[in-house]
């Protein structure tokens, strides 16, 4: 190697050789890499995680947890057989893709589970606790109002995100969901809003949870590769079957849910 | 480049690509592991002084979260190109600085010119990145920082060699 010449015909293939096996290599890698956390223990948190959604409840909400901001948001019926609680910050890119697979899932059920939406904003993320209080303050106009607050801020998380005049950007959806506009700016800037993502906050410490998306099915943590529809229909239909016995007095489901009766 | 070099010079000229083609290795190795995090959603092992999550979900880990950054807002699906990592980007730089390098470690000499252009934008960038983490996010992460060490690195031993020319006699 050291006799390279100055005349630099006849170039040798090796250079091309080693370029090509380590493309290979990087590729074999990346697709290991991305297969591997499915059925191999990538890390050790996400498989304790499956393990206890797969065989029983182990990461469950102990009673004695702080409760949260009272009444917490929440959809369906109160007394439905299945509580779907989710922890989620505005912020984080998962809870946005997580968003339409609630919404799907709500509309799916509907009155048959209970849905309940934690603010868990982490505290890098600059914006998120500040859209929590926004979708709280939209929330003191009418739950409704949160939760198309919270449908607006999770549809258009990149858009507001990346704007430094974020706080506009938010203005224009309380108008556009018909809020008051001047009272939900007073209620964002009182203790009222805050103090409930405050103590949705306190509760999520109280839980130990520390990652968003966080999704409890009755009590018991769903691991995010679950976190899907067809998963969580499976999950939500083993625990209506597991309550049906007991009690069939589940409150009818509206419209939009009578068509998974199975 | 005509004249002859004297052996010595020459063999210090070869071992900086070599050099850079490892480090470079690195930077993939690092890359493709971050992109495969990306696709998966799986938390990366994160130091206690980092928050690898609030940097790896932040919207400058994305091309889509970079150019709203800079240009008009544009709604990114994600699983779109917009939600490209950085990284895949970043692994694709480093292949190409580690295909530069070993072309001139086998003597194309030529080669050696675009990977110091190629390693200054990497540089550039990287510590724009940095920028970002310090300042907009608040956060690092140690993969992150690592790609930010071997890209200067590179660009480091690009200069090096500016330095080290072959004596022409």
């Amino acid at each position: 190697m050291n006799n390279t010449k100055n005349v630099p015909e006849k170039k040798s293939n090796t250079p091309i050789l080693i370029i090509g096996v380590v493309l290979v290599m990087a590729l074999l890698a990346g697709w290991y890499l991305l297969s591997s956390p499915k059925t191999a223990s990538n890390t050790n948190t996400n498989t304790a995680k499956a393990n206890t959604a797969n065989t029983g409840k182990q990461t469950t909400i102990p009673a004695n947890a702080p409760l949260g901001a009272n009444p917490p948001n929440q959809q369906g019926s109160p007394t439905a057989l299945v509580t779907l609680e989710e922890f989620a910050d505005f912020q984080c890119p998962q809870c946005g893709v997580v968003h339409p697979i609630m919404n799907e899932i709500k509309s799916t059920y509907g009155s048959r589970i209970r849905f309940i939406f934690r603010n868990l904003p982490l505290t890098m993320h600059d914006k998120s606790y500040d859209a929590a209080v926004a979708a709280e303050a939209a929330g003191m106009q009418g739950p409704n109002k949160f939760w198309e607050m919270q449908n607006l801020l999770f549809v258009n998380q990149k858009a507001w995100t990346a704007d430094p005049n974020y706080r506009a950007v938010w203005k224009d959806y309380a108008q556009k969901i018909g809020l008051d506009v001047a009272k939900w700016e007073n209620d964002m800037a009182g203790i009222a809003a805050k103090s409930r993502v405050d103590e949705d906050l306190r509760r999520s410490k109280g839980l130990g949870v520390a990652s968003t998306p966080t999704l409890y099915i009755n009590g018991v943590d769903v691991p995010f590769q679950q976190m899907n529809v067809a998963s969580l229909k499976q999950l939500i239909d083993a625990e209506l079957a597991k309550a049906a016995p007991q009690n069939q007095a589940a409150p009818a489901a509206p419209a939009n849910a009578g068509n998974t009766n199975k | 480049m005509d004249e002859p070099v004297t052996a010595s010079v020459k063999r210090s000229i070869a071992k900086l690509p070599v050099a850079a083609a490892i480090v470079a290795l690195i930077g993939l190795a690092d890359a493709v592991y971050l992109t495969a995090h990306h696709y998966n959603v799986e938390p990366v092992p994160c130091g206690a002084a980092f928050d690898c999550e609030m940097v790896l979900t932040s919207p400058f880990a994305t091309l889509g979260g970079i150019i709203n950054w800079f240009g008009p807002e544009t709604m990114a699906p994600t699983g779109s190109v917009s939600d490209i990592p950085l990284a895949a980007f970043g692994a694709a730089a480093y292949f190409v600085a580690f295909a530069l390098a070993t072309f001139t470690a086998f003597g194309d000499r030529r080669m050696w010119k675009l990977f110091g252009a190629q390693v200054a934008l990497m540089a550039a960038f990287s510590g724009w990145l940095i920028y970002v983490q310090a300042a907009l996010i608040g956060a690092y992460c140690q993969f992150c920082l690592i790609s930010a060490a071997t890209t200067f690195t590179l660009f480091i031993i690009f200069v090096i060699s500016l330095f080290i020319r072959p004596k022409t006699t």
